[in-house]
C-alpha cells in the first residue's frame, strides 16, 4: 500500500504509453508516405540495427574506448585539480578561476582546434570526451571537499592528525558522494563530447557513422547508429550507477 | 591530590579579537591528577570554550593554560576529547570507529594490536562491532564515542556534554558505566554538563561558571563516599544538599 503523498508510477500505464507512441510513428509513416530518407519507420529502423550490427558494434567499440579513457582522465585530473584547488590557498585563487573561465568556453568550439593538433584519430576524442566530463567533476569534487562536516574536521584536530592524514582519511570518503554526483553527470556529457569529436573529423567511430550515413541518406542506418550511441550512453550511466552503490554514505 | 593535572590562570578568551564576543573572563582553576571535576553554567557561558583550550583546538588571549606543567599549545596525544556531537565516520564499522583514534595517533599497528573485544564488552555493544553508526541508537553512539576517547588509554579524559541528547534512563546507564570506568582506570576526567545532579553524583569537584563572559563563581567539593551508584547514592542526604546548593549558586532554585 502506498501511503497518502506517496508517488508511485504504474509500469502499465508507461508501457502502454510508449508502445501507443511507437505504433503511432510506425503507422503515420506508412499512411502519410513519408519519405524514407526524411523519417523511415520504426521497423525499418529496426532492420537496419540489425542488418548493420557488426558494424555498429565495431564502430562503438571505438567510441567506448574514447569515452571511457577521456572520461578516466577527467575523473583522475579532476579529483587531483579539486583537491589542489581545496588545500594549496594559492591555486585556489588562481587555479580555480581559469578553470571558471575555461569552463565558459563552447567546448564544442574546441573541436576542430583537437583535430588540428591532434589528428583524426583517438586523440582528439579522447580529449573532447574529457573536456565535457572534465569540469562537472571538478566542481562536484570541490563541493563535496568545502562540505565536510565542521565538527569532524575539529574531531581530526583534537588528535592531532596532520594534513594528509585529514585529506585521505576525512575529506576523500566524505567527498565521494558528490565526486559520484558528477560522475553521473559527466559520463552522458563524455559521450557527447566524443560523438562530436567523430563529427569534426574521424574515420571510424559512431559519430563517423552517423555522419556518413545522413550524407549517403541512409536515414534508416542513422536512426540505427543514434539508437547504438543512446545505448551506450546508457549503459554508462548505469555502471556509474552501481559503482555509486558502493558509496551508501550519504548523509553524514 | 599530589600532581596538578591541569591548572589555568587569569585566562581570558575573545571570538574575534578584542572588542569581539568575550567568551571568558579571568578564570582560574587547577584540577589534581585523577581528579573527576564537573563544569556547570549557563547556556553559552563558554564551557566548550574552555575545553577547546585545554583540547588545544583554540588559542587564548591572555593568561595561561597547563597540562602536566606544560603550557597547551596544540592538541596531545595523552588527551582524550568527547564532543557534544558524536562525531563517528560513517562509512566505518564500530570497531575502526572505536580503533580511529589510536590508528591517526600511533598507526595501524596501534589500532589492530588494541583489545577491541574488551572495549565492546565494556560498552556494552556486543554484537555491534560490524555495524555502522546509521545502525546505532543514539545512545550507542555516544557510547562509540566514549569509547574512542577512553582507547587511547589517556591521561586526560576531556567530555563535552556527552550525554547531553539522550534521555534520563540511557543517561543514567551511562553514567553508571563511566563511573565504573573512572573508578577503574582512574584518569583526570572534566566533565562538562548541564545537569547538576550528574555533576554531584560523578564528580569529586564541580566548578560553576557563570553568565557570559564565563568566570569561575564556585568550586564545591563533593564528599560523598565512593564507589557510588546511582541508584543508592542519590539517596544520601548529602546528594541532595549538594544539589540544593548548586541549584541556589545557579540560581535555578
Ligand atoms: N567559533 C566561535 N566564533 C564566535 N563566537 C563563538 C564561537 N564559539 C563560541 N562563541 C561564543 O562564545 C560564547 C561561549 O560559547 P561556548 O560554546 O563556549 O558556550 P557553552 O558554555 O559551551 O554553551 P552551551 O552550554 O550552550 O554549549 C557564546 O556566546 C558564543 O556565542
Ligand atoms: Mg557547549
Amino acid at each position: 500500500m502506498a501511503v497518502q503523498g506517496e508517488k508511485r508510477s504504474n509500469p502499465l500505464i508507461a508501457g502502454a504509453f510508449f508502445v501507443a507512441l511507437a505504433l503511432i510513428w510506425e503507422f503515420s509513416v506508412r499512411w502519410f508516405g513519408v519519405k524514407a530518407y526524411l523519417l523511415p519507420s520504426l521497423s525499418d529502423i529496426g532492420v537496419a540495427f540489425w542488418d548493420a550490427r557488426g558494424l555498429l558494434l565495431e564502430h562503438g567499440l571505438v567510441t567506448l574506448g574514447e569515452v571511457l579513457s577521456g572520461f578516466v582522465a577527467a575523473a583522475v585530473l579532476g579529483v587531483a585539480l579539486a583537491a589542489l584547488i581545496h588545500v594549496v590557498p594559492i591555486a585556489r585563487s588562481t587555479l580555480y578561476p581559469m578553470v571558471i573561465a575555461l569552463q565558459s568556453i563552447p567546448k564544442i568550439g574546441l573541436a576542430p582546434l583537437m583535430v588540428v593538433w591532434l589528428g583524426y584519430g583517438f586523440g582528439s576524442k579522447l580529449v573532447m570526451a574529457f573536456l565535457f566530463a572534465f569540469f562537472p567533476i571538478v566542481i562536484a569534487t570541490l563541493g563535496g571537499l568545502a562540505g565536510v562536516p565542521a565538527n569532524l574536521e575539529e574531531h581530526f584536530r583534537a588528535l592531532g592528525a596532520g594534513r594528509w592524514t585529514m585529506f585521505r582519511r576525512l575529506q576523500v570518503p566524505a567527498a565521494m558522494p558528490n565526486f559520484m554526483d558528477g560522475c553521473k553527470v559527466a559520463m552522458p556529457l563524455a559521450v557527447i563530447g566524443a560523438i562530436v569529436g567523430e563529427f569534426v573529423g574521424s574515420n571510424n567511430g559512431l559519430g563517423n557513422v552517423i555522419l556518413l550515413a545522413t550524407g549517403s541518406s541512409q536515414t534508416a542506418l542513422t536512426f540505427a547508429a543514434l539508437l547504438a550511441v543512446t545505448l551506450l550512453s546508457l549503459a554508462m550511466f548505469y555502471i556509474v550507477e552501481l559503482v555509486s552503490k558502493f558509496i551508501w554514505w550519504r548523509a553524514i | 591530590m599530589t600532581e596538578m593535572a591541569i591548572r589555568v590562570d587569569g585566562l581570558t578568551k575573545y571570538y574575534g579579537g578584542a572588542g569581539g564576543t568575550k567568551a571568558l573572563e579571568d578564570v582560574d582553576l587547577g584540577i589534581g591528577d585523577c581528579e573527576f571535576v564537573s563544569i556547570i553554567g549557563p547556556s553559552g557561558c563558554g564551557k566548550s570554550t574552555l575545553l577547546r583550550i585545554l583540547a588545544g583546538l583554540h588559542g587564548h588571549d591572555s593568561g595561561t593554560a597547563t597540562l602536566f606543567g606544560e603550557a597547551v599549545t596544540a592538541p596531545r596525544d595523552d588527551v582524550g576529547v568527547v564532543f557534544q556531537t558524536s562525531n563517528l565516520l560513517p562509512w566505518l564499522t564500530v570497531t575502526r570507529n572505536l580503533t580511529l583514534a589510536l590508528e591517526i595517533r600511533h598507526g595501524k599497528a596501534a589500532a589492530a594490536a588494541a583489545d577491541v573485544a574488551a572495549m565492546i564488552e565494556l560498552l556494552n555493544l556486543k554484537g555491534f562491532e560490524d555495524k555502522f553508526p546509521h545502525e546505532l541508537s543514539g545512545g550507542m553512539k555516544h557510547r562509540v564515542a566514549i569509547g574512542q576517547a577512553l582507547m587511547q588509554n589517556p591521561r586526560v579524559l576531556l567530555m563535552d556534554e556527552p550525554f547531553g541528547a539522550l534521555d534520563a534512563l540511557t543517561r543514567d546507564r551511562l553514567n553508571i558505566e563511566l563511573l565504573r570506568l573512572w573508578q577503574r582506570d582512574r584518569k583526570t576526567v572534566v566533565l562538562i554538563t548541564h545537569s547538576i545532579s550528574e555533576a554531584v553524583l560523578l564528580s569529586d569537584r564541580v566548578l560553576v561558571l557563570s553568565e557570559r563572559p564565563g568566570r569561575l563563581i564556585a568550586d564545591i567539593r563533593i564528599d560523598l563516599p565512593r564507589p557510588r551508584d546511582p541508584s543508592t547514592t542519590r539517596d544520601l542526604p548529602a546528594f541532595g544538599d549538594h544539589v540544593v546548593e548548586l541549584s541556589r549558586i545557579m540560581g535555578v532554585v
